[in-house]
């Protein structure tokens, strides 16, 4: 067959041909075209028709998800509507060369062609020509891609419909090499949305985790303490009413040698040997000071147990959280006035209080062991803020949610600490001052009602807590985080 | 004079409580206190079958028996005698047990003040002798009444006076038993 009678692509010019095969591939891989793949198409179908000297030409691809199904892809000089319709396996030309997966060739009527033969021979009047290829990936039929001559031109035969099945298949991997991309897009795009959600997720259960894991410590240090406060005060008991029964033997004893002493100053000289002897004793072991040391040595053991006392007290409150008092609906307002009024002398020593209420509901809490949180809160406050420092108190609602916050200018939680706030034993106070369970006391009275206590802290700036409630108490704190879980998860 | 028995499982608090009950100096203080001490609830029913008390204080929580139990045990041996618990720690079935049961007249919590824990004594010793009083001065008017003998007045003075007295325990053989 001569260099003429073909089409440009299917044996001209060598290097043409090699342009026009490397464009077709550069279609494949254009990710420009990522977000219109019918704009891919036709912009393939345009080339494809161009390098087969066609008029027309269009592409029909089995619908994703379908079998039987096909779709119009692409087309050129094709009247509109045309492109998206659907079409039958195995009826009409597209549905035959899909069902069968031979290529055709038609030269004048398609009918008259004798389908599913292959016409070959042109037939005499000027009729219309066509080529239709199966476009097959990996031995799956994709689709089919056809293109047209007007009735006035030369009419395609055989050969060419040979070596326009190398460029079908070459085609049909443009497509699907196409449609990969698209689906990888689609993948990352789905990927990352995904992850997105899992990085949530995680956030969430590495949250309710800390959660659990902070009462669980409190449980058990609750556990602890309530066996642990029996046994203390059994020791402590005794020990403070010995303390007090040596007290009074002390002062009896101190009256007797007072006596003693009156009695040596009233003795004339000169003196006998034992009572040399005494008064040898009394300097050398400095008895004015023993006598004076001995009142500081009790009062000291006495602060000491006092301090025993308070913190077995702190570990009674810690077993008792909340979980067996009764339940009201209180206006935490009246909670916050009845607290601030034990607290408000000591802190006004040292800091402004700003008051700064919003509409709350009443809430269904235990007010004993709020106002204990708020007391808390407050305390340390105070205690955090220096000379010309301010405490803020505020109040809000938030959905089903009231939040109350402590807020104040003091000198701020390092990070290091902030971790360990809530920790049972835990304090940066000064021996003594501190027991270290104010806080996860609060905690855990806070965990009991449903809520959470947050914590945000900037040293040298100053430290806010949030304490946020429900405002009906509905069960565990658990029941809230995966409900939490559930509707992030959705 | 007033009669105390003390138990606690723990010789410690037993030795305070026994220097605080004898210690005059520190007020308020006990009136001609003679206290005996008992680390074993068991031992100490044994004692009380026949030595009469004034005031009974025990532990709640002991190895034996709870302080509830043993008071209760106690207050059906002498009936007249005054009861405080004290304890660190006690639930609320317990402590009903130790009103509703024993009849006891104060619940001291440990750490105990020794101030409190004998203005505590000194009330209930008040009490309780105001209570027998009041019983012996109520039969003294039945026995002029007529109400009852004078025969049934004396055994009940007697039996005040040292419970369990009046009652006597026969042996299988018909031998009256005597427990030294």
């Amino acid at each position: 067959m001569s260099a003429t009678e073909t089409v440009a692509p299917l044996g001209g010019d060598k290097t043409a041909d090699l342009a026009w095969i490397r464009a077709l591939y550069e279609f494949g891989q254009t990710a420009a075209y990522g977000a219109d793949p019918l704009r891919v198409r036709q912009d393939i179908l345009t080339h494809i028709v161009q390098g087969f000297d066609a008029e027309s030409g269009s592409i029909a691809l089995i619908v994703h998800g379908t079998e039987d199904e096909l779709e119009i892809a692409a087309g050129t000089d094709l009247p509109q509507g045309i492109v998206g319709s659907r079409l039958q396996r195995g009826v009409g030309v597209f549905g035959h060369v899909v069902a069968t997966g031979q290529p055709i060739l038609i030269n004048g009527n398609a009918a008259e062609a004798g389908l599913p033969l292959r016409v070959s021979e042109p037939r005499n009047r000027p009729a219309h020509s066509a080529m239709c290829w199966p476009l097959v990936v990996q031995e799956q039929i994709i689709g089919a891609l056809a293109v047209n001559r007007a009735t006035s031109r030369q009419r395609y035969t055989v050969e060419d419909l040979d070596r326009g099945q190398a460029l079908a298949s070459l085609l049909a991997l443009v497509i699907a090499n196409h449609q990969m991309n698209v689906d990888r897009d689609n993948r990352i795009v789905e990927l990352s949305t995904l992850n997105e959600t899992l990085q949530r997720v995680n956030a969430m259960l590495e949250d309710a985790q800390g959660q659990l894991i902070q009462s669980e410590k409190l449980a058990s240090i609750g556990q602890i303490a309530a066996g642990v406060a029996h046994e203390i005060n059994n020791p402590v008991g005794f020990v403070t009413s010995n303390l007090g029964t040596l007290e009074s033997y002390l002062q009896r004893i101190f009256g007797l040698l007072g006596a003693y002493i009156e009695a040596d100053r009233a003795a004339p000289a000169p003196v006998t040997e034992a009572l040399a002897r005494a008064r040898v004793l009394r300097d050398n072991h400095d008895f004015d000071f023993l006598r004076g040391d001995i009142v500081d040595l009790l009062r000291e053991s006495r602060e000491g147990l006092v301090r025993v006392k308070g913190i077995v007290q702190d570990l009674k409150d810690f077993s008792r959280t909340g979980g067996e008092e009764a339940w009201e609906m209180a206006d935490l307002h009246a909670v916050l006035e009845s607290t601030l009024n034990i607290v408000r002398s000591e802190l006004k020593r040292k800091a402004r209080i700003e008051i700064n209420y919003g509409n709350l509901p009443r809430v269904e809490c235990v007010p004993s062991r709020l106002s204990q949180v708020f007391l808390n809160l407050l305390v340390n406050a105070g205690q955090a803020v220096g000379a010309e420092g301010k405490v803020t108190l505020s109040t809000g609602v938030e959905g089903s949610q009231v939040w109350i916050r402590v807020e104040d200018t003091g000198s701020g939680i390092s990070e290091e600490n902030l971790g360990r706030i809530f920790d049972p034993f835990f304090t940066t106070k000064p021996v003594g001052e501190g027991t270290g369970l104010g806080l996860s006391v609060s905690y855990a009275i806070v965990l009991k009602h449903g809520g959470q206590i947050d914590v945000e802290s900037e040293v040298g700036v100053g430290t806010k807590f949030t304490v946020r409630l429900p405002i009906r108490h509905a069960g565990a704190a658990a029941a809230q985080v995966s409900a939490d879980l559930y509707k992030s998860a959705a | 004079m007033a009669k105390l028995l003390i138990v606690d499982d723990e010789p410690n608090v037993l030795n305070a409580l026994r220097r605080m009950c004898l210690n005059r100096d520190a007020l308020p203080a006990i009136p001609d206190p003679e206290v005996m001490t008992f680390t074993s609830p068991v031992q100490a029913l044994a004692y009380l079958k026949d030595h009469p008390v004034d005031l009974i204080i025990s532990d709640f929580r002991m190895p034996e028996m709870d302080g509830a139990v043993f008071l209760t045990e106690a207050r059906k041996l002498q009936a007249n005698s005054a009861r405080i618990i004290i304890s660190a720690y006690a639930d609320i079935e317990g402590i009903m047990r130790a009103i509703n049961d024993a009849g006891i007249f104060q619940f001291v919590s440990k750490p105990w003040s020794d101030q409190e824990l004998k203005a505590a004594i000194v009330q209930v010793l008040g009490h309780r002798a105001l209570l027998v009083e009041n019983q012996q001065l109520a039969n003294e008017v039945r026995r002029q009444r007529g109400i009852i003998s004078e025969q049934q007045a004396e055994l009940e003075r007697l039996e005040l006076e040292s419970p369990g007295i009046t009652r006597v325990r026969w042996g299988e053989d018909g031998s009256v038993l005597l427990e030294d």
